[in-house]
């Protein structure tokens, strides 16, 4: 089995070993880390964290626009690590995730996937 | 106990929405309070508010109900049993069933057995939901004789449009209660009227649209709601859409005339600030108009001008007055209408909202705007709480993650009209013991000026 080492910035360096295949909400949970979350699919935002270092594959997540997502942000329900990585957790690595959608409106290539213009280069 | 809006021969509610007007006052509020989104990792919870002026806990919250799990997001909620069954003296307003919009969890409360300390009676679990009926994020809930119908906004992956689940009076799963959902592209509230063999539901949004925060641009992509549909009730199946353009953008709450001969109802188009009205013609033909339009209004640090953002109307119990908040503005209106086609602004209160008109309110600071409202039955009473959705408060209302919500009281006039803020009421969520939680959806024991619907 493929494991991975996920360390948590903002709960002092914590550091915990997940499995390749498994979310990592339900692979930190499972070792006594407090997690926020909703829905459990993908869809809500609830589970949100901020990925400083790594990869993870998150393409069932339908919560995130391009704009939170070129922000760091992953959706850890569903996020399943591709690399070590370090993540800010909770709603203290919210800071970019919500903003006024008056004053700051997103640009046609930070929407979500499904009615974003595409910029040039493939990402 | 007296405020169960039980008479000696019957079943729940009252005879008549006159009847309703003349029960005793409601002593107990019911509302829930998010924990969902605040960093606070504790269960959402019900709260059970004295509402009696004459007691020493007046204005407090006297106990608490927790949810058995977090992340629920508690939002609206509905009795098992309204005036729809007054005639079935075997049914009792015994329980409120408080959805979970995020986990799809259905919490079933008894409220009845001690009304001061509510008790969890049984869960329905998110999981068992979605796999029975591939429905998800159950909104509005609504009894119908015996059996309890709730608006479901999405499929178990949160895709609109959803549709509706069916419960039985023993709280179990009977399967999706529409026919076909039609053309329809989104759910959100919904409002019937048997005598006119009619169910009214308007639209927000997918839930995964709608649950991770508002995007401005998602408007003009058509990915929120914009059409009321008119169902065939008793054939479950949408029968005429109404298509409300820019007039209609997000049409929410949904609110039919209490009498059951009307055919008069009133939606609020939160985006667009509007509300329309609708009601049958002579030809039998239904109709809609706009008769409420709320300007935007200037601010000083934005770039353009704030929409209201109404997230919420309610009917007094007498059809005479119709209340709405602006969210984003911070102001309750009171319209008489009495004719319904000519609404006439006849009270306006102001409490927190973007524009600085009413920053603190009886000695708290009030972040958010007027949100869920609830009136008493004899309609002297408006109780307000000022969040609306965990994301969406993040968004516009930051500091509400360390002030937390509040619930006030509105004197209102229901005669003449007119409106005041009771300035003895104030429950301050911000000091809760677990830390600064949101209110949201209130009830009363007795019934209230949302939930009844009569045959
Ligand atoms: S819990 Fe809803 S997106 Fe993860």
């Amino acid at each position: 089995m493929t494991t991975y080492t996920i360390t948590l910035a903002n709960r002092d360096g914590a550091s915990y070993r997940v499995a390749a295949h498994r979310p990592l909400l339900d692979s930190l949970r499972d070792q006594g880390v407090d997690l926020p979350y909703g829905c459990q699919y993908g869809g809500c935002i609830t589970c949100a964290a901020k990925l400083t270092q790594g990869s993870v594959n998150q393409k069932a997540q339908v919560a995130l626009n391009n704009r939170q997502i070129n922000d760091g942000y992953v959706i850890l329900c569903v996020a399943r690590p591709t690399g070590d990585c370090t993540l800010e957790i909770g709603v203290d690595s919210h800071d970019k995730l919500y903003r006024n959608p008056f004053l700051d409106p997103l640009k046609p290539h930070e929407l979500k996937a499904d009615i974003a213009t595409p910029l040039k280069e493939p990402t | 106990m007296a405020g169960n809006g039980m008479s000696e021969c019957c079943g729940p509610g009252y005879a008549s929405p006159a009847d309703a007007m003349k029960a005793p006052r409601e002593k107990l509020l019911y509302s829930i309070a998010i924990y969902t989104g605040t960093g606070i990792q504790k269960p959402d919870y019900l709260v059970t508010i004295d509402a009696d002026p004459d007691s020493p806990a007046y204005s407090q919250v006297i106990s608490r109900l927790e949810m058995p799990g977090i992340g629920d997001e508690l939002h609206h909620m509905g009795w098992n049993a309204c005036s729809s069954c007054h005639g079935d003296a075997d049914m009792e307003r015994k329980y409120l069933i408080v959805p979970g919009v995020r986990s799809t969890n259905l919490h079933i409360v008894d409220c009845a057995t001690d009304p001061r300390n509510p008790r969890l009676h049984k869960v329905i679990e998110g999981s068992k939901i979605k796999a029975k009926t591939n429905l998800s994020a159950p909104h509005t809930v609504h009894c119908l004789g015996s059996d309890i119908i709730i608006s479901m906004l999405g499929d178990a992956q949160g895709n609109a449009p959803g549709g509706y689940l069916h419960l039985n009076k023993d709280f179990e799963i009977v399967g999706r209660w529409e026919n076909s959902m039609g053309d329809i592209k989104f759910g959100y509230d919904f409002w019937y009227q048997p005598r006119h063999n009619v169910m009214v539901s308007s639209e927000w949004a997918a839930p995964n649209t709608f649950m991770p925060g508002f995007d401005l641009e998602e408007v003009g992509h058509l990915k929120y709601g914009r059409e009321l549909h008119f169902w065939d009730f008793e054939k479950k199946e949408p029968k005429q859409t109404f298509y409300l353009g820019e007039d209609g953008l997000i049409p929410l709450e949904v609110r039919f005339h209490h009498d059951p001969a009307s055919s008069h109802g009133f939606v609020g188009a939160a985006l667009s600030a509007n509300i329309i009205h609708w009601w049958k013609d002579e030809g039998g033909e239904w109709q809609w108009e706009k008769i409420v339009d709320v300007e935007n209004e200037p601010h000083p640090e934005w770039p353009i001008p704030v929409p209201g953002v109404i997230s919420v109307i309610l009917l007094s119990m007498d059809d005479q007055f119709l209340y709405l908040c602006n969210w984003l503005h911070g102001d309750i209106r009171q319209y008489d209408i009495s004719d319904p086609h000519n609404a006439k602004l006849t009270g306006q209160v102001w409490m927190g909202g973007l524009l600085g008109r009413a920053p603190e309110v009886n000695g708290v600071k009030v972040t958010g705007g007027p949100q869920m409202i609830q009136l008493s039955l004899d309609g002297k009473r408006l109780y307000v709480t000022t969040s609306l959705f965990s994301t969406w408060d993040n968004q516009f209302y930051p500091e509400i993650r360390t002030n937390g919500g509040c619930m006030l009281m509105v004197n209102c006039d229901s005669d003449k009209g007119g409106m005041q803020i009771d300035p003895d009421f104030v429950v301050d969520f911000g000091k809760e013991p677990n830390g600064p939680s949101r209110c949201h959806e209130t009830r009363y024991p007795g019934g209230d000026c949302t939930s009844d619907i009569w045959l």
